[in-house]
């Protein structure tokens, strides 16, 4: 009895702390986001409730539509620039010859490096004065391409893209070779005997033997559009005009910036909600392609 | 649910090396120029590392005349100014105590649960496996606010335990997950025997399981440094006190770029990106699996 008893405790000791601050730091926000969405609340002085205001507010409201669209942009962005040339990258790469696992290494490399320094480095390479980019274009005679990348809004979307993509690269390459290992050898060798070519082989054989990965890589590309907040917030701020606005600094500008906490939390809500959605939406539809 | 977590620990890439059947469909004559593109894209990758690195050794009229040049003179004195007047020597500690915190309290806390999890059976397991799940598909900066809100009213907005333990939170389910998968493929027979011995359930814990997880524990480690040690959103929210910025924060104020000190910017940078470069070039091969398998779980 006295064993089980000890058994109990070190249980609920193990599992208590780390569920609290689980539970405290990370369920209970959510909920309380959904909550502080219904009041009007400046951050101080009392709060009023003002029902599902905020909710329709942001629905109503053109930029939190642009922000979404923005998201969206960077969704395309990973998935028609990351994932193609992550795919290719791992077919060359699946070896591991010294060459091979130097080309991964620096495929990797921008991901231990910080977003806020990633965005600071792009910042410069896109400055309009001093960028090397604008230097280098104006070196091979194409001055007329020459234009402030950042500061115009009909590109500022794909530039600020180029980054995300830049830097996101080294772990779909790895999942994805890692997947290609996958791939028992008699499979590829019935399909050498059926003299299936190298392009044939690639999407007939590789693609749909790999498609659960590339299905989670679908997902991460999604989830990851979240966490662009760091290098958009760094390069642009969102602006100008709300030109790069995405869902988190659309939350954090409306936050933190004029400080309407209640509209803010209401956004949160949504920007939880939207994922999920995303998420679900789109297993559901590669579920159906399949 | 578990399983997922074992990604980190398989052999992966290396488990099938040297099958040549692979290598086939690439036939040797493009060989040369698959690696001539993969070259290029290589150093496509590494150049802007490279020229940050290069940038801060030279002065502001080299920064912008002669981006792609190498210093004339290389002026180490960059660094120290910017660890002396771009103040990035409190923030680099600043940032040390944070990350460094938070690991220890997700290494004690994640294994400790791993352990509970994996080894012992009680009411509600599956409920707590499932939260930790549910957790781990939530997008992070979609806590900022109310986790702003909720820290003012604890008191503890603008202080290390800000960060800290929200940073904890959000790896804790990564640590379970990864070391309770590595622990289920080691055998019982040292606990049991440990038990028997009469260790009691924290000797054993100590002195038999925390020993064993020690490879499981590194990947947490690693991986727990390299997000704590880069996060932006979570300090740019919850610390406001100049004292307590840490380097990502302290650096984001020379992001406008315009007007700026170029070669005090770049040393600060560099001092912010090396730690993280040196760790990578140790542990490469543990960061790609470990990042893998944290990501496909997030």
């Amino acid at each position: 009895m006295t064993n089980s008893g000890r058994l109990r405790a070190f249980i609920a000791v193990g599992l208590l702390p780390t569920l609290f601050i689980y539970a405290v730091f990370v369920l209970v926000p959510i909920v309380w986001s959904a909550y502080y969405g219904f009041f009007d609340w400046k951050g101080i002085g009392a709060s009023k409730f003002i029902g599902f205001d905020n909710y329709a507010e942001a629905l109503g409201d053109p930029i939190f539509w642009r922000a979404f669209k923005n998201n969206l942009i960077i969704v395309a962005a990973s998935i028609f620039g990351q994932l193609p040339i992550a795919l290719v990258l791992s077919l060359i790469l699946r070896k591991s010859t010294f060459f091979q696992r130097f080309v991964r290494s620096a495929v990797f490399m921008p991901m231990v490096v910080a977003s806020v320094v990633i965005g600071m480095i792009w910042g410069y390479i896109y400055h309009p004065q001093i960028g090397i980019l604008n230097f280098l274009l104006e070196q091979f005679g194409l001055g007329s391409w020459i234009r402030d990348w950042l500061g115009d809004p009909s590109i500022n979307m794909y530039a600020v893209s180029a980054p995300v993509i830049w830097a996101n690269i080294g772990p779909y390459l790895v999942l994805f070779i890692a997947a290609i290992q996958n791939i028992s050898s008699e499979v590829e060798d019935a399909a050498k005997i059926d003299g299936a070519v190298k392009s044939k082989w690639l999407y007939m054989i590789v693609v749909p033997m790999i498609w659960d990965t590339i299905k989670v890589a679908i997902v991460l590309c999604i989830s990851g559009s979240l966490k662009a907040f760091d290098l958009i917030y760094i390069m642009t701020g969102g602006g100008p005009a709300q030109s790069t606005e995405l869902l988190a600094t659309y939350m954090y500008n409306n936050t933190f910036e004029v400080f309407r906490y209640g509209y803010g939390s209401a956004v949160s809500t949504l920007i939880i909600l939207i994922s999920m959605v995303l998420v679900l939406g789109s297993q559901l539809l590669m579920r159906r392609k399949q | 649910m578990t399983t997922d977590g074992s990604l980190a620990h398989k052999a992966g890439p290396a488990q099938n090396a040297g099958r040549p059947a692979l290598s086939r469909p690439f036939k040797p004559k493009w060989a040369w120029l698959s690696n001539l593109v993969l070259l290029i894209y290589a150093l496509l990758t590494l150049y802007p590392l490279l020229w940050l690195f290069l940038s801060s050794f030279k002065t502001n009229q080299e920064f912008f005349g002669k981006p792609f040049a190498l210093p004339s003179t290389w002026h180490f004195d960059n660094y120290k100014r910017a660890w002396e007047i771009a103040g990035i020597g409190p923030a680099f500690l600043n940032s040390v105590i944070v990350t460094l915190s938070a690991i220890v309290l997700t290494l004690f806390l994640g294994t400790l649960t791993a352990y509970v999890v994996s080894r012992m059976n009680f009411r509600f397991k599956g409920l707590v496996m499932s939260l930790f799940v549910a957790g781990m598909l939530i997008p992070i900066h979609s806590t900022l606010v109310p986790l702003f809100i909720m820290m003012n009213e604890f008191g503890i907005l603008d202080t290390y335990a800000s960060l800290i333990l929200p940073y904890a939170a959000f790896e804790l389910p990564v640590a379970i997950f990864v070391v309770g998968a590595y622990l289920t493929s080691v055998p019982k027979d040292l606990e049991e025997a440990s038990m028997i011995d009469g260790n009691g359930y924290w000797g054993t814990f100590f002195r038999v399981v925390a020993p064993l997880a020690v490879p499981a524990m590194a990947t947490i480690f690693i991986l727990g440094f390299l997000r704590f040690w880069n996060d932006f959103a979570f300090a740019l929210v919850f610390i406001n006190n100049q004292a307590l910025k840490t380097l990502p924060l302290s650096l984001s104020v020379f992001s406008d770029g315009y007007g700026t000190d170029y070669s005090l910017t770049t040393a600060a940078m560099s001092i912010a990106v090396i730690p993280t470069i040196v760790i990578y070039l140790i542990f490469q091969e543990q960061i790609m699996k470990g990042m893998v398998a944290g990501s496909v779980k997030g």
